[in-house]
């Protein structure tokens, strides 16, 4: 394999220099809009769709990165597009259930929900599978990042007299240092105005590459005619090889990652949350499915193709056997001038610096509301002010997001040990997404789903998960679809099906049997130790759990052992934890959805269109959370006192960052006038003289 | 070299396999109340649903025959 280092002038690291203090002013200006832990988290609920729509595409590129499918595009053509566009099949379930439920439930974390839905206990047992999740995101992140930037540097250096080697988890701990401090600027609406810019200059970049790469070529005929008709092909192999095939990717990106993607992906579920509607945040995520995800496909993936067709061409300038993962840098460095290469770097590593930064924001944001909260709630009877209490909570989410990214550095070295940053990223989805993905899929759309029967999705997933693991074959065999077995790296991707299927097993299971379940809890409560009973169940359930994960029987013992843990953990789920179906689901699944939007509201819902209208604005003393708008502009707006509206600076390019949600109050008879308290005028930084824009929600 | 198991055979299990999950999620939100067909706005997104399914099919097909024949 051949290895790059010292790529790059003098010319493009003062670019890239200057490129990221601009980006970092440029975040620090909007961080003045971070007034409490609300805006440092969500941004507020206030943006409009285009902005939002153009925040995530900086997450999507910088996470779904330039590195890794430029690899894939290397090795196998037009195929590294296939986990863009695979995500269209889950976007009714989205747009309307789970895109409604999170806005009107108002959760501030995916546990949150879970609590809500089910119980504490399962709340507590997702906060641990998620932050799991978030921090080895985290970690992938890193890994890109240093494999990004380790050709720019020379293989050693000398500074004060000491001597360095430059090895890939050095520059990693020297990126997450970094990285550390450019947090700190942050706060969701910083997050989302850098992501915006990030966006846009991304897309530039990358087909910037494009353009250059053929032009370097001659042309895109010489390059059409260059590559291989299977380089050409949309869709890889069906069932090989086993590093990059079709079947593997559509379960363990298509579905596993679809629904992670769109359900629990905390980064984006904030940005949707940070929309000022339910139809907002409809535009936003389908016009990123639709035209966003198919051009960042191009751009991450194009700098792969154009180093294909070189190495056909010219195999002395791009030699076939490039390290995958090298191959965006080396290609960029050699079509481009000096200076363009030091932007390009700089947009690519700016863009992962974003993913990572949202990602611990919304590690932090998890941390806050299912760790820091819940947990001095239980230790603490001191009352504090609202205030004191938000001070402290903004310097622990600091704290937390120092802790996750030490936490993301050291899950690098697993990931590390696969051949390609694709390839890990791959694996850690399919492992880590199919229990949480289940539960909260059956959570939303399955209304008999029980607490129990979630637990035991969690309990006997994770389980022949890792049974999964241990005895690849037969257990992950069974669903191969005739894709090889890799000994080092079994089943990379396919093993998603298995584990899908292993949690949606259970599941079922569970859920069909919840009669039976509580007559047996009946009959147990009637034995005069029914407590004893109950725990030993718990005690034994918890040695059974250790048995399995310790690999310390034979498979079908294992196998047995398993079920049977499923059924104590289910029995003792429905003694312990009291249920109510009604309470559990009104308003939580998508089969009680106008119930959710009273409780949203606070009272009947007013679905009459009405219209949107131009006002100018006055102040009015006191404190209230109410606007008061004339009788014939209520009428305009089919609007009564009571219900939801939201004003907005006229101004469309503002994108909503100049905006309030408020309540109508008792009219007036000034049209054209709205009387609004000092506090609306702050928080939506209202300019005097200015016309605002006015319509009611829902 | 293309065969079936490189061109055809990925797409219809793509959107075979990828169809019974979509048609369900219209069946399943359509059921539940999640979509409300008498609301203008509804009928729109639902639209817009039922066209995105088929604009990533066709843009699938196109590339297959493109790089199959041109």
């Amino acid at each position: 394999m051949e290895v790059h280092h010292s790529l790059g002038t003098a010319t493009d690291w003062i670019v890239m220099i200057v490129y990221f203090v601009a980006i970092m002013l440029f975040g620090s200006y909007f961080s003045k809009y971070n007034r409490t832990t609300t805006d440092f988290f969500f941004g507020g609920r206030r943006f409009a769709w285009w902005l939002i729509a153009m925040s995530i595409v900086a997450t999507g590129v910088g996470s779904h990165s330039f590195i890794k499918y430029s690899a894939k595009g290397f090795e196998a053509g037009f195929s590294s597009t296939m986990t863009y566009m695979n995500d269209w099949f889950f976007v009714p379930f989205f747009i309307f259930g789970w895109l409604p439920i999170i806005v009107y439930t108002k959760i501030r974390s995916i546990p949150e929900y879970f609590e809500k839905r089910f119980s504490v206990l399962t709340r507590f047992l997702t906060t641990l599978l998620l932050l799991f999740y978030m921090i080895g995101y985290v970690g992938i992140g890193f890994l890109t990042m240093g494999k990004a930037i380790l050709p720019l540097l020379p293989p050693e250096f000398t500074l004060l007299g000491i001597h360095f080697d430059v090895t890939l988890m050095g520059l990693i701990i020297v990126i997450a240092l970094i990285v550390g401090v450019y947090i700190t600027y942050g706060g969701q609406t910083a997050v989302i105005f850098t992501d915006l810019a990030q966006g846009l200059i991304l897309i530039f970049a990358g087909m910037l590459v494009f353009v250059l790469g053929l032009d370097y070529l001659g042309g895109f005929g010489v390059f059409w005619n260059l590559l291989p008709t299977e380089w050409k092909l949309p869709l890889a192999h069906f069932n090989e090889p086993p590093g990059f095939n079709f079947v593997g990717i559509f379960w363990q990106d298509g579905v596993a990652g679809s629904v992670g993607f769109l359900f629990m992906n905390m980064g984006l579920v904030m940005r949707f949350m940070a929309c000022k509607s339910v139809d907002e945040g409809r535009k936003a995520a389908t016009f990123n499915i639709l035209f966003m995800l198919p051009i960042s496909a191009v751009v991450v993936g194009n700098a792969g193709w154009i180093g294909k067709a070189i190495s056909i061409a010219n195999p002395s300038v791009v030699p076939p056997d490039t390290i995958p993962d090298n191959i965006f840098v080396v290609v960029a460095n050699v079509i481009s001038y000096p200076g363009v290469f030091g932007f390009i770097m700089a947009t690519l590593t700016a863009a992962l610096m974003s993913t990572v930064d949202t990602l611990l924001n919304a590690t932090a944001a998890i941390y806050i509301n299912d760790i820091h909260r819940p947990v001095k709630k239980w230790l603490t009877k001191k009352v504090q002010s609202w205030k004191e209490e938000d001070k402290q909570e903004l310097l622990s989410a600091r704290i937390a997001t120092v802790i996750f990214t030490f936490f993301g550095v050291l899950s690098v070295i697993p990931f590390s040990k696969f051949p390609t940053v694709y390839e890990a990223h791959g694996y850690f989805h399919s492992t880590l997404t199919p229990p949480l993905v289940t539960a909260i899929f059956l959570g939303v759309f399955w209304k008999k789903f029980t607490n129990a029967a979630v637990i035991g999705t969690l309990v006997g997933g994770v389980s022949l998960m890792v049974l999964g693991m241990y005895y690849p074959q037969p257990l992950i065999q069974i669903f191969d679809h005739g894709t090889a077995f890799d000994p080092k790296h079994p089943y990379t991707y396919i093993g998603a099906l298995y584990n899908l299927f292993v949690c949606a097993l259970f599941a079922v299971l569970s859920t069909l049997t919840t009669k039976q379940q509580l007559k047996l809890v009946q009959i147990i409560k009637k034995n005069a130790h029914h407590n004893f009973i109950m725990t030993s169940s718990v005690i034994i359930s918890i040695l059974i759990y250790l048995v399995i994960g310790f690999n310390l029987a034979p498979l079908p013992i294992l196998l047995a052992l398993t079920f049977i843990m499923v059924a104590m953990v289910v029995i003792a789920s429905n003694y312990f934890i009291e249920y109510k179906h009604e309470e559990k689901t009104d308003g939580l699944t998508v089969w009680s959805l106008n119930k959710a939007k009273e409780y949203f509201k606070g009272s009947k819902i007013n679905d009459r269109e009405g219209e949107k209208i131009r006002i100018q604005w006055k102040l009015k003393d006191g404190e209230d959370d109410t606007v008061h708008f004339s009788k014939n502009d209520m009428k305009r707006m089919a609007a009564e006192i009571g219900d939801l509206v939201y004003i907005s600076d006229v101004r469309k390019y503002f994108g909503g960052l100049k905006s309030v949600h408020s309540v109508y109050g008792e009219p007036h008879n000034e049209d054209g006038l709205v009387y609004i308290f000092k506090d609306h005028a702050a928080q939506g930084q209202f300019v005097e003289g200015r016309t605002l824009l006015a319509e009611k929600e829902m | 070299m293309p065969s079936f198991f490189n061109t055809w055979l990925p797409f219809i299990y793509l959107y075979g396999v990828g169809g019974i999950f979509f048609v369900s999620g219209l069946v399943i939100v359509k059921k539940s109340g999640g979509y409300n067909s008498s609301n203008k706005r509804h009928r729109f997104w639902w639209k817009i649903s039922i066209f995105g399914f088929f604009y990533f099919m066709l843009i699938h097909a196109a590339q297959i025959l493109a790089a199959l024949y041109f």
